[in-house]
């Protein structure tokens, strides 16, 4: 029990938690995993857990100063046996508290013994134990590409922390690491998930090759990066390998370091919320990063959310004609999202939509409608003014307040 | 005229097909909740398969089979009035057809489409919040959902454990899935079986807490991994509410309360 407590209280800055992105069936065994994901509980901190999420061993080598298991840290140490591992996952998922196994791991010796260890335990899993729901692994890296080739065949998503976006403060922060090591492993997988899904065009049975793809996974606010920086990366980590996530978690101080922020500092939520909001803006609203950040605008907005804080910046673009405007163009207006700009686009073919409606459709009708006009009229801040709509938009300011004398 | 069924989703269709093919209907109630007026007449539908089938496929051929699903997780829905929002529902889907699924915001479509999503919510959130106890023969798991979810959950709980025996026990509504994955214990691999659905008012005695120490590791794992300086208990009742969490291991008080503290003298690799 101490060991659970040690290994899971070691694992739980890492944020991946998606259990989604691969349909699995079971073939006779136990478990198959759903395309949509599902969360089976959501601890203190909100976050959800879908996965166990443990680590093999917390002894590290590495000395990464903002990490909670690194060498100098006088902590308890501890490590799993794969069976143990095993079992666990097993007696879990048949309870159903989980929906699948996140592997991660401390390195003790070498990469290379650690990412042995790992593939021990999934292949375990797989084949004596017929274990055919979610497993999330974690590349160690530098270890040798024929052990994340094997683990990849086992796992469904595969993962390297980044932790850092930029090199310099990789560098400053976790002097043993260094970003073409950590890239190193990212470009295999890339390379191994396109090759094996165009075999299984040809072979129906190939095998699949991280069929969830890959993940990473960065640290907000242990550095002195800007927004800018951590979104330009995260774009192109998207281009250069096709990742289906890119993770962002605040900074929690764990270490007292003259780098990194004091340990009383809280976590920077809100900015990790608003990085969160850009990075869905440019994965499913067609948003360019160059829009949401620039130069001038280093940082994200911390009282608006970064979609509303374009619009502001772009008063041009508006007011659209709800029952003309393209999809494209409905996902830009503050309010309206995927699923009511599909909406508003299938009903307008049967009648004109008015402003009624639209609160229906989900539309969040208090914010949009200072970007729109339906059937022609404007219902919004008049006249168009950014600052007007930015006052009415924020919660009122706390008024001033007459003190009592005594 | 008011229609009375017996709460059965092919009562509910034989009102539906009397309304079409007999008196129109003002409204249809469920027999146990009417309350008699003095205004309109009422009168009990028995009922009967063969009008009910092809009511369900007239839905299924002349609206959508996206609009017979939405009936149908409507019908398992506990809202009052389900039933006459089904019936204005599929009276203007019967003139539409499959173009209904496209009017969310029409005033005869979308309390529909409200409460068919309010199951559709549920169902999905317990594939995730349901808690199995292993009582040595099989797997007993007890929920209370808004909602009628058992027959929509059960197949999703089929493939997933085909190899073992389990029940589901709806304590508000007094049902349970019953599944048996192991009558030939031998044969591997296990091929996935039927599902039952019966009637169980109380848990038999038998059913003591499980005692093999996986129910605790799992509390321990939930406290162990939430950050402290992350706490949120608001964000965290808007996933699991409150009145799901009394059938929810990792929300009861720990028997021996286990701290990792006062495990500390247990053997730990250390390093000097």
């Amino acid at each position: 029990m101490a060991k659970l407590a040690i290994l899971t209280g070691a694992a739980r800055y890492d944020v991946a938690c998606a259990s989604s992105g691969v349909s699995r069936k079971n073939e006779g065994g136990i478990g198959n995993a759903k395309s949509f994901g599902i969360c089976h509980s959501w601890s203190d901190d909100g976050r959800c857990i879908s996965l166990l999420k443990v680590l093999v061993s917390n002894d590290c080598i590495y000395d990464c100063r903002y990490c909670v298991n690194r060498r100098s840290n006088n902590i308890p140490r501890a490590s799993f046996t794969a069976r143990e591992i095993a079992d666990l996952t097993l007696q879990f998922y048949r309870r159903n508290y989980i929906e699948g196994l996140f592997l991660s791991a401390a390195v003790e010796v070498s990469p290379h013994h650690t990412m042995e260890k790992m593939v021990r335990i999934l292949t375990l899993l797989r084949q004596e134990y017929e274990f055919h729901g979610y497993i999330h692994v974690k590349i160690i890296p530098g270890a040798d590409p024929v052990l994340i080739q094997q683990a990849g065949l086992l796992a469904d998503r595969m993962s390297v922390n980044i932790e850092q976006p930029s090199e310099q403060s990789l560098r400053l922060l976790a002097p043993q690491k260094s970003l073409p090591m950590l890239y190193t492993p990212m470009q295999q997988v890339r390379d191994q998930i396109l090759i094996h899904k165009e075999e299984r065009k040809r072979f129906r049975h190939a095998p699949r090759f991280a069929p969830a793809g890959q993940s990473t996974q960065m640290i907000v606010g242990a550095s002195q990066d800007s927004d800018l920086t951590i979104l330009h990366t995260t774009q192109a980590l998207y281009r250069a390998f096709g990742l289906k996530r890119v993770y962002f978690s605040a900074y929690v101080p764990v270490n007292q370091d003259s780098h990194l922020p004091a340990l009383a500092t809280a976590p920077p939520l809100l900015r990790e919320h608003r990085l969160y909001q850009s990075d869905w803006l440019v994965r499913y609203y067609h948003f360019q990063v160059e829009e949401i950040v620039d130069p001038v605008h280093p940082q994200l907005e911390t009282e608006i959310d970064p979609k509303m804080a374009w619009a502001l910046r772009h008063p041009e673009f508006f007011p659209l004609e709800i029952n003309r405007a393209a999809y494209e163009e409905l996902l830009r207006v503050p309010g309206i999202g995927l699923k009511s700009a599909w909406r508003i686009l299938t009903q307008r073919r049967l009648a004109a939509l008015s402003a009624d409606q639209l609160k229906t459709l989900g539309v969040a009708y208090k914010r949009a409608r200072h970007f729109i006009t339906c059937k022609g009229v404007y219902a919004g801040s008049r006249p168009f003014d950014p600052l007007t709509i930015r006052r009415s938009i924020l919660p009122p300011a706390p008024s001033a307040q007459q003190l009592t004398l005594f | 005229m008011d229609y009375l069924y017996d709460g059965s989703f092919d009562g509910l269709l034989t009102c539906i097909y009397y309304h079409y093919y007999q008196e129109a209907a003002d409204g249809i109630y469920a027999r146990e909740s009417y309350q008699p007026s003095l205004l309109v007449e009422s009168g009990l539908v028995c009922s009967n398969p063969d009008y009910a089938a092809r009511v369900y496929k007239a839905i299924e051929e002349k609206i959508s089979e996206a609009a017979l699903a939405r009936v149908y997780y409507a019908f398992l829905s506990s809202c009052p009035g389900k039933e006459n929002i089904i019936l204005n529902y599929l009276r203007l889907g019967f003139r539409m057809g499959s173009k209904i699924d496209f009017y969310h915001s029409h005033p005869q479509v979308h309390p529909l489409h409200k409460i068919a999503c309010q199951v559709t919510r549920e169902v999905h959130r317990f594939l995730g919040l349901l808690r199995f106890a292993d009582q040595g023969k099989f797997l007993y798991a007890s929920l209370a959902p808004d909602h009628d979810i058992l027959p929509l959950i059960a197949d999703h709980f089929a493939e997933r454990l085909a190899g073992e025996r389990w029940v589901i026990h709806d304590q508000k509504r007094n049902g349970a899935i019953v599944y048996d994955g192991q009558t030939s214990p031998e044969k591997k691999p296990y091929p996935q079986r039927r599902w039952y659905l019966i009637d169980l008012d109380t848990v038999p005695a038998s059913f003591l807490p499980e005692e093999d120490g996986y129910q605790e590791l799992w509390k321990l794992y939930f406290t162990e991994i939430s950050i402290n300086s992350r706490r949120n208990p608001r964000l965290q009742a808007q996933f699991i509410p409150h009145r799901y969490r009394q059938h929810l291991v990792e929300f009861q008080a720990s028997r021996n309360g286990f701290r990792l503290a006062e495990n500390a003298a247990l053997p730990l690799i250390r390093r000097e």
